[in-house]
């Protein structure tokens, strides 16, 4: 892909190597050797490093899955225990429903708030408020889901939190936010929510950018208009970003713990434990590091399989231009 | 959308995205980009050389010495703090090094699994300041039992024993061996704030009050105040949550019973202590006893007071601005020990604005308390120096040294006197000690070696049972006797 | 490909009219937006206003979203009451090195598997786009004795190293130089030049831009990062800012609402700077990862 951009400094560049180096002329064979051997070079730092920090680190989960393990005393085999205990222990089991209740509520409520902001911001409006409004919903993305977590923690205080003070104004008596199981449910969702929203809206202003004004254009010649056009063109063309985004939008939410961890600590009861939780609790809390292993395990299949669903929908489903 | 293709097909996006800012970019010319790489390259480089003793935290104070490491929960300000005893031990003993390492942890759960974390890493502490919480954990797999060192100098520790109630001493026998000498600790009291309470026109209750006498006061609280006032404040943990009042109920969530053993330490120690009889090896929690008849009707009684407002829906963790909350009077009542005095005084509560009493009587009025003291690793490098650390720490200089102020309890009857309160108030701090003393059968907090998973198993059980129906409390309890089976059987 | 062809938002705005407020459909919806700004902003707004309070009057209802009557009480016990000038430096030192690094090494990596030849190029760069799907957590246990076994438990290296290496980096710069013509490459080896040389001399000054971009990217996200400096750092020296944040809460609830959330407002500091001088690079990163 050249571009007009582009090109210009093409011919700087050139001219520039050419001064530099004008006298030495090797043959283009010996180049590619050399080519060949510098390869390593290039490759070492990524690949050693993943091949350190990610492959041997899963090759050792696996391994560990299969041991109970308190690091202090000699590791136990103990077999399919700690995967069994995923189903039978009710507190991990609970966890591993709660995180996909979580990515199912919490995804759904993202993406449509996330579209709909975008469709909304496509309209007509003073330049200044677009960008106004854009870096509003893209704000708390730079923010640390910790401290997101503590000042929502006081907002949604049921005492004295300012969410309740405010419900208080329309009549609606103080809600147990976090004290409750559903209260303390739809706190984690509606924080996670709030954070993460403009990440998909992001990607929804690129993929209606993307769509050429003509499309539109030709489908208002055709009497389209409003909602079905939106529905009958718009939404179709859109459907590769939809598919990317939710599949982006899951695979971070299976991963939830910093708001829980804040907010909750997984309660009131079992209602806000999620996965990654329990992976937490268990190794470090619990020292059941081959537990933890397991569980593990079973999230990052889960997180595969997402992926796998996504790369089958978009061969079957998504509409290409 | 490229996401249909195999990797390694040709894709464009991101350059085309970039193309507009290139054009401003290559504007400035290729050298000057090559510079700043350059730039950036020697810069990464300067500062990975710069920082190294930051990067590998070799400029630590005291890290990787051999000095005898200390580790507390708190911060480096609590650290610091420390110094002056440091120092005094220092001078007693210049040959043995001390470095205070503090450890940051919401509550003593996240500590306890800081301090496992760096038993994992291969680098743990050779003493750690422990509290009941933990106390079975590190004896059944860190701590080393103080017996031989107790019977070796025991004309030196002599004098600590006898300024100490023996219920603080057994909370942390185990399996009859005692792996600490507590130095501080708090009973779960009752705090009253004493504009609530006037304006429901009553008085600080008796030392004998009953739930029932509670109750009447909470619900004469709520009557009396307007706005954003819960009489009755409590969180949900293993202090001062659902426990005092299983206690207080002659119950408990865990079936107590007590180690055999541990008369060589009565015996000697405490040869002339009316409850010597009574004193054991330690205190063992190895069933669940959540379905008990009195359990429930104790889960159901705070449920009451949740559904009739006089008491909060208590909130998992430390409870964040409960002291804002009760300085700022919002609250009328709440659980805690001596250590809220100081952290009162300085939200500004004046001396004659709170009180405190006694946990009100049930079925008995047996109080709960939480200690603390150090315990030595056996991974510790010199047994022997660690020793000297928790002998001197339980001397009563060190001890003056160690609680200036009253943000916790002295274990030593004779330091919680008058002047420790004088500025601070309470008018009836001798209630604090007064909670031993008149109640010798108090017990500690239980926490049994896998102290974590019970906890856990309690706080989430503990929220669903008090948020719904009288029904809820039993299936929650169900629940409860449940994960606790599954806690018990764990590693820690 | 979609993405071909992607017009920057206010190109497309053709003709440029003047705006007229007037349709009522144009007003509901400037409504909607602003209803979702306020929403998005209160929060953080509460937040800024409240740690400018007193400690006493941070539970005062009806609550301030404005700072009247600024009180810089609470930030000077932030400073007292953690050591936030530690946190800081540990945050940015970590920051900054993972950020340089992954630009380092995603540079190499991605040039290597846009423009060099070599066997095997698709199976390892396949292998390096799969480690995306590993979450943090599957392999922290091991990653924990790794570590140990370096010698570097407790260290801000522990945090640092195994971050640098980055699937998500390597392919957003591959993208990037497959994104450069062809015609450098072509020039440099008439000129003779090393593809070592090439690379440094052509293509790595050019693909600036991108490198900012991986930079700009880790940065946001280790900046905020929690789970891993949780459990692989221990002592308080060497904790970062959103751990220090957290335990500033307090032990045993003794901690102050103002004060803890002046800590917020100061840990958000660099990352508004970030947002401030970067939001585009950063908003191109984030959405890059769309088009895999």
């Amino acid at each position: 892909m050249s571009t007009p951009t582009l090109k210009s400094s093409t011919t700087t560049a050139s001219r520039r190597t050419q001064s530099a180096r004008p006298e030495r002329d090797k043959p283009k064979r010996q180049q590619s050797l050399a080519e060949r051997l510098i390869v390593p070079l290039f490759l070492a730092p990524t690949v050693i490093g993943m091949a350190i920090f990610t492959i041997i680190p899963i090759l050792g989960s696996i391994l560990l899955a299969f041991f109970r393990w308190d690091i202090i005393s000699a590791p136990e085999f103990v077999g399919f225990d700690n995967f069994t205990s995923i189903v039978n222990d009710p507190t991990i089991s609970v966890s591993f429903l709660n995180t996909i209740l979580f990515v199912v509520v919490a995804v759904t409520l993202q993406l449509g708030i996330a579209l709909a902001l975008a469709v909304m911001i496509q309209g007509r409006m003073p330049g200044w408020l677009r960008v106004f409004f854009r870096s509003a919903f893209f704000f708390p993305l730079i923010l640390s889901a910790a401290s997101v977590s503590i000042f929502m923690g006081y907002l949604f205080n049921e005492q004295f939190g300012v969410v309740n003070w405010m419900l208080s104004l329309i009549g609606i008596p103080a809600v147990p936010w976090l004290t409750t199981p559903g209260g303390a449910a739809a706190v984690v969702v509606l924080v996670y929510v709030w954070q993460n929203f403009g990440f998909s809206f992001l990607l929804f202003i690129g993929g209606l950018a993307s769509i050429p004004k003509e499309v539109h254009e030709a489908s208002s010649l055709d009497g389209a208009t409003g909602w079905k056009q939106f529905i009958n063109v718009t939404l179709p063309l859109l459907s590769p970003t939809v598919l990317v985004a939710s599949v982006m939008a899951m695979i971070n939410a299976l991963q939830v713990f910093d708001q829980p961890y804040v907010l909750t600590r997984g309660g009131p009861g079992d209602s806000t434990r999620t996965a990654v939780m329990v992976i937490f609790e268990s190794a470090f809390q619990q020292l059941e590091f081959g537990r933890a292993s397991a569980i593990g395990l079973v999230l990052m299949a889960l997180i595969m399989a997402i992926t796998a669903l996504q790369f089958r929908l978009s061969r079957k489903f998504v509409f290409y231009q | 959308m490229a996401s249909e293709q195999p990797p390694g097909s040709d894709q464009h996006s991101v350059a085309q995205t970039f193309s507009l800012k290139n054009k401003s970019l290559a504007k400035a010319g290729d050298l000057s980009r090559r510079t700043l790489l350059g730039a950036l390259g020697v810069g990464a480089v300067g500062a990975t050389l710069g920082a190294w003793p930051r990067l590998t935290g070799a400029d630590i104070p005291g890290r990787n010495s051999s000095a005898l490491n200390v580790a507390i929960l708190g911060t480096s300000a609590d650290a610091a703090a420390r110094q002056a005893l440091v120092d005094e031990f220092t001078s007693l003993h210049p040959d043995i090094p001390v470095r205070i390492q503090a450890i940051q942890g919401a509550d003593w759960r996240d500590f306890f699994s800081k301090i496992l974390t760096m038993v994992a890493a291969g680098d743990p502490p050779d003493v750690v300041y422990v509290a009941t919480e933990g106390a079975q954990l590190f004896a059944e797999k860190l701590a080393e039992p103080l017996d031989a060192y107790l019977t070796q100098d025991a004309a030196d520790v002599q004098d600590y024993f006898d300024d100490v109630h023996p219920s603080l001493i057994e909370a942390f026998m185990y399996q009859g061996s005692l792996y600490q000498l507590p130095l501080d600790w708090n009973a779960a009291n009752m705090y009253l704030n004493t504009s609530a309470l006037e304006r429901a026109g009553l008085e600080r209750p008796a030392d004998n009050w009953t739930n029932q006498d509670f109750t009447s006061m909470m619900r004469a609280m709520k009557q009396s105040t307007e706005g954003s006032f819960t009489p009755y404040y409590w969180t949900n943990r293993l202090f001062g949550g659902v426990v005092p009042w299983l206690y207080a109920n002659d119950t408990s969530f865990l079936t107590e019973t007590k180690a055999t053993g541990g008369n060589w330490f009565w015996d000697r120690f405490y040869a002339d202590d009316p409850t010597k009889n009574q004193r054991s090896g330690g205190y063992q929690w190895l069933e669940p006893n959540a379905e008990d008849p009195r359990v429930i009707e104790t889960f159901d009684y705070l449920r009451e007071l949740v559904a009739e407002g006089l008491g909060v829906r208590p909130e998992g963790g430390g409870g964040n601005a409960l002291v804002g909350l009760f300085a700022s009077s919002r609250i009328g009542a709440t659980p805690a020990g001596g250590y809220w005095v100081q952290g009162l005084h300085e939200a500004g509560m004046g001396a004659d604005e709170f009180d405190v009493q006694f946990f009100p009587s049930w079925r008995t009025q047996r109080h709960q308390f939480g200690a603390a003291g150090y315990a030595i690793m056996r991974t510790a490098k010199d047994k022997d120096a660690a020793w000297e650390w928790v002998k001197f720490c339980a001397s009563k200089p060190a001890m003056e040294l160690a609680f200036p102020t009253p943000n916790t309890t002295p274990t030593r009857r004779s330091m919680v006197n008058q002047q420790l309160y004088s500025t601070t108030g309470p008018e009836h701090w001798k209630t604090f000690y007064d909670t031993l003393d008149k109640f010798p059968t108090s017990g500690p907090i239980p926490a049994p070696p896998q102290q974590a998973a019970v906890e856990t198993a309690l706080m989430k059980n503990v929220s669903t049972a008090v948020s719904g129906s009288s029904a809820q409390v039993r299936s929650a309890m169900g629940t409860l006797q449940r994960d606790l089976e599954l806690a018990l059987r764990s590693n820690a | 490909m979609s993405t071909l062809t992607v017009p920057r938002q206010d190109q497309r705005r053709t003709p440029r009219r003047p705006f007229r407020i007037g349709r009522p459909g144009t007003i509901g919806r400037i409504v909607i937006l602003l209803v979702a700004a306020a929403l998005t902003l209160g929060p953080v707004m509460w937040t800024l206003s409240t740690s400018l309070r007193t400690p006493s009057e941070s539970f005062n209802l009806p609550p301030q979203f404005l700072p009247l009557n600024p009180d810089l009480t609470s930030y000077f016990q932030v400073f007292e009451q953690i050591n936030m000038v530690a946190l800081v430096v540990n945050s940015a030192l970590v920051t900054l090195m993972i950020a340089v690094g992954q630009m380092g090494t995603a540079a190499l990596a991605g040039y290597a598997f846009a423009r060099l030849k070599f066997t095997g190029k698709n199976m390892m760069f396949s292998i390096v786009l799969a480690t995306m799907m590993v979450p943090v957590q599957v392999t922290i246990v091991p990653v924990f004795m790794l570590i140990r076994g370096m010698g570097l438990s407790d260290t801000l290296l522990a945090l640092i190293l195994p971050a640098i290496p980055t699937a998500f980096g390597t392919f957003l710069m591959r993208q990037y130089f497959l994104g450069l013509p062809n015609d450098f490459a072509e020039a440099a080896s008439i000129d003779g030049a090393s593809p070592w040389r090439t690379f440094v001399s052509i293509y790595a000054p050019l693909a600036v831009p991108g490198m900012a971009i991986v930079g700009i990217l880790a940065f946001n996200f280790h900046w905020n990062e929690f789970f891993r400096p949780l459990i692989l750092t221990i002592s308080e020296q060497n904790y970062t800012l959103p751990l220090g944040l957290v335990t500033l809460q307090g032990n045993l609830g003794t901690g102050s609402i103002s004060v803890v959330l002046a800590g917020v407002i100061l840990s958000m500091l660099p990352a508004l700077v970030v947002f401030i001088f970067g939001q585009r690079a950063l908003r191109e990163g984030l959405t890059a990862g769309a088009s895999k």
